[in-house]
């Protein structure tokens, strides 16, 4: 880290909107007006001026920086990064070939597209990264399925290069790939493992007047005034709570559980140009296996809390059971095995041998086993903030909005969100405005609010249009699953959609 | 657009203004014209006291100053009376970027290290913008107004990046000490939304015109006088819309496109390569350039002082 620090202090740029001089004569004079009407306690330190300050190192955050530094207009700016975590790991990250994280997530291409614009994506290790070509989509009720595939798209002439419908990445391989792209960029102070412990007003002195401009206090006594403080800090966002911007949603009383899964074989297509995704509408959530390299898989299973401690306690051969089962069983014989606390293995393999076997893509390919340590949960909420900016505040990614995984929109949500306030950043630089008035963020408000709210909704009513287990509903989905089947304009476009390639509905 | 306060004359006349007989119209904007513009030249009825050596000569209503005075405090509020000008802004750097952009000198102009004079600079909405940007070096901002002067100043406080390069004076144009060396002129003089609000309007551009460094522009914006705007900036915006305060135009000042071609390419000297830009601005939206809308709306305009040779 202490190397990264020398080499971005090396090449920082002049300064963008805020020379070094007046930084300098700033400190000099805000000495001053702390020392008259402050405690000595805070005397001893007084900000620093930057033009943005980005709280949170995570995929939203780290994609701004490198947008911001990769873009000539908005190259001179005055950037900060704020991470509570030591990124040092992440700089070191490379596991061996045959181990996947279990965090994972599945990027459109119009989201790749974006990351190789900002020169990131050149440093992903694409050796871990896993396109996916075909999505089987079925309703665990009744069966009703709806397969997406490139080659059943008639108006292939708008299909992206490649056919992919999204890659499977792991967060951490972005997230390595970013800072790897940050530090060759260079010009971004950053402050790593740092505790964020307060976020405050500015003062006045006789020539300077930052009452509306927040100051992030680090725990140390590191003061960093913001003209623009961006929030990429996650759902439980402290930017979102200083700018006094309410959050509002609700809990699914469900959780996602994770895990690293190992396959029979390298899927039905037999390599890796050739895969499929699948997800199986339960009525206790949707249950997802996405394809890795490899023979691997990332497992995404949402459940309910009681569920997923069972499935967390379970001995790896019972997990591999019930995995394999929740893609082939009956809601009913599934709910019968999420009642045994062990034995999964021996009564999924007596049950399987009396349901009826469909075509073998129509399901994935049986798990063999569980990667250790690598099964995990996480509540799933949905939030969805009341704005995105403040004056000098802008919310990006989990800050603004936390969705339901089932479409896996959530990271290229924050994407976007990224692309549009980078590009709205550029605007105000190129037109002398003020980056962090409210007025200059606007454009970044209108692009982004009512798109992700349209997504979220849609994503949401999906959620619980398929938690329903009997009645009108299951006929009707069904009904509209297998029209939409049938259909293969309406498949290309909802693909489209999936694949961030289609028209600016989303 | 920037807003002005009624005075008790100026309200009147613009009653009188709200249903004009076509007729009426052309007579008001002849009389009108008789009276500022380009009669200042013809010399048929010369203004009172015009002679550039009168130190009392001044083209500043103080009616106007008054209406502004009052507005003051709402400049900066982004969703108060001034919002549409905030809008406007922006499009005020493309117009400069591409009147720069479509000479082909040889060698072309410096990029860098721009110097601008703005008039009437308010609460200093471009002034600040302008000197935000990297190619500048130096923004000059200068207001008749003593409160919207010190709103412009307070502002700036606000925002580090500015006190390097921005400084404001509380001055009309023909107090400003005349440019001694040509290093003392300005690559930019910007009169935006001004020249319908002074009395003078050829007096006031001939007072700005030794400001600006051979080769460097003039760029002003403003509004055709036509049924149009009578209808756009009087009724729908101050009375209907309400999105400019009432009183802030008096359609009788405003002057058309091809009057300011006309004015710096015929009846003065040392002027070249007019350019122009009608904007239109659609609530909701923002503003939007439109081809030819110069001809009934607002629109910018910029004319390039001939380099001496």
């Amino acid at each position: 880290m202490e190397a990264f620090m020398l080499s971005s202090r090396q090449l920082r740029r002049p300064a963008g909107n805020i020379c070094r001089s007046c930084s300098r004569r700033l400190k000099l004079r805000a000495t001053r007006s702390y020392s008259s009407t402050s405690t000595a306690s805070t005397s001893t330190s007084q900000p620093d001026i930057y033009d943005v300050v980005c709280v949170g190192g995570g995929p939203a955050g780290l994609s701004l920086l490198a947008a911001l530094k990769a873009n000539p207009t908005t190259a001179g700016l005055r950037v900060a990064l704020v991470e509570a975590q030591d990124l040092r790991k992440l700089r070191s990250w490379q596991p061996p070939p045959d181990r996947f994280s279990n965090r994972c997530s599945s990027l459109t291409p119009s989201s790749a597209k974006f990351l190789d614009r900002i020169g990131a994506w050149a440093h992903v290790d694409r050796a871990r990264v896993q396109p996916y070509h075909e999505m089987q989509v079925w309703d665990g009720v009744s069966d009703a399925r709806i397969e997406f595939d490139w080659a059943l798209d008639q108006d292939a002439g708008r299909a992206p290069a490649g056919r992919k419908i999204a890659y499977m990445i792991e967060n951490l391989n972005l997230t390595a790939g970013l800072l790897r792209r940050i530090d060759e960029l260079g010009g971004v102070t950053s402050f790593e493992g740092a505790k964020v412990e307060d976020i405050t007003f500015g003062g006045e002195t006789d020539a300077l007047d930052l009452r509306e401009w927040p100051v992030v206090q680090l725990a140390g006594g590191k003061q960093l005034a913001a003209r623009l403080l961006v929030g990429a800090d996650g759902a439980n966002s402290p930017v979102r709570t200083f700018a006094g911007i309410d959050s509002k949603g609700w809990d699914y009383e469900r959780h996602g559980v994770v895990a690293t899964l190992e396959l029979e074989g390298h899927g039905w297509g037999g390599g890796d140009d050739s895969k499929i995704a699948y997800q199986r509408f339960l009525p206790t959530g949707p249950v997802a296996m996405l394809p890795m390299p490899g023979n691997y898989s990332t497992l995404v299973w949402s459940t309910t809390p009681a569920n997923a401690a069972l499935l967390k306690s379970l001995p790896a051969k019972d997990l591999v059971a019930l995995v394999n089962a929740a893609f082939r069983l009956s809601p009913v014989d599934l709910q019968f095995m999420h009642t045994m606390s062990s034995g999964q293995e021996d009564e999924v393999s007596w049950r399987l041998q009396h349901t009826p076997v469909s075509a073998p893509q129509a399901t994935p390919q049986p798990v063999i086993g569980v990667q250790d340590g690598t099964v995990a949960s996480f509540p799933l909420k949905f939030r969805h903030a009341d704005t995105y900016i403040g004056e000098r505040v802008a919310l990006v990614g989990d800050a603004a909005h936390t969705t339901h995984p089932l479409a896996g929109q959530g990271l290229n949500q924050g994407q976007g969100d990224v692309e549009a306030l980078a590009g709205t950043i550029e605007y105000a630089v190129a037109h002398g405005q003020d980056l962090g008035a409210r007025m200059s963020l606007e454009p970044y408000l209108a692009r982004r609010y009512a798109a992700n709210h349209v997504l979220m909704g849609v994503v949401d009513k999906l959620h619980k249009l398929y938690s329903v287990e009997s009645g009108p509903l299951v006929p009707l989905r069904s009904l509209g699953l297998s029209a939409v089947n049938a259909l293969a304009p309406v498949k290309g476009f909802f693909m489209r959609q999936a694949a961030g390639s289609g028209g600016k509905l989303f | 657009m920037p807003p002005r306060n009624g005075s008790r004359s100026l309200a009147s006349s613009a009653r009188l203004l709200r249903r004009p007989s076509p007729a009426q119209n052309t007579r008001i904007a002849a009389t009108s014209l008789n009276k500022s513009f380009s009669t200042s030249t013809t010399r048929a009825s010369p203004p009172p006291t015009s002679q550039p050596t009168d130190a009392a000569f001044t083209t500043v209503s103080p009616d106007e100053v008054s209406h502004f005075n009052a507005l003051a405090s709402s400049w900066w509020d982004p969703q108060g009376p001034s919002r549409i000008l905030h809008l406007m802004n922006p499009l005020r750097h493309d117009f400069i970027r591409s009147c720069r952009a479509s000479v082909l000198d040889d060698p072309p102009p410096p990029s860098t290290g721009l110097k601008y004079l703005d008039v009437g600079c308010g609460g200093g909405i471009f002034a600040e913008s302008a000197a935000r940007l990297p190619s500048t070096a130096s923004v000059t901002a200068i207001d008749p107004s003593p409160e919207v002067l010190s709103v412009a100043k307070a502002h700036a406080r606000r925002d580090p990046a500015l006190a390097e390069k921005l400084s404001y004076a509380n001055t009309s144009i023909e107090q400003l000490p005349l440019p001694q060396t040509p290093q003392e002129t300005f690559d930019v003089v910007s009169v935006f939304e001004v020249i319908e609000h002074v009395s003078y309007p050829a007096e006031f551009l001939d007072r700005c015109t030794p400001f600006v460094k051979p080769g460097g522009w003039l760029v002003l914006s403003t509004i055709a006088r036509t049924w149009t705007s009578w209808l756009t900036t009087n009724i729908m915006a101050e009375d209907v819309l309400r999105i400019v305060p009432r009183g802030t135009h008096d359609w009788r000042k405003y002057i058309n496109e091809e009057e300011m071609r006309r004015h710096f390419l015929q009846k003065r000297t040392g002027w070249a390569e007019p350019r122009c830009m009608g904007v239109i601005y659609i609530p909701g939206f923002g503003w939007k350039e439109v081809s030819g809308s110069e001809k009934f709306g607002n629109y910018f305009f910029a004319v390039r002082r001939v380099a001496e040779s």
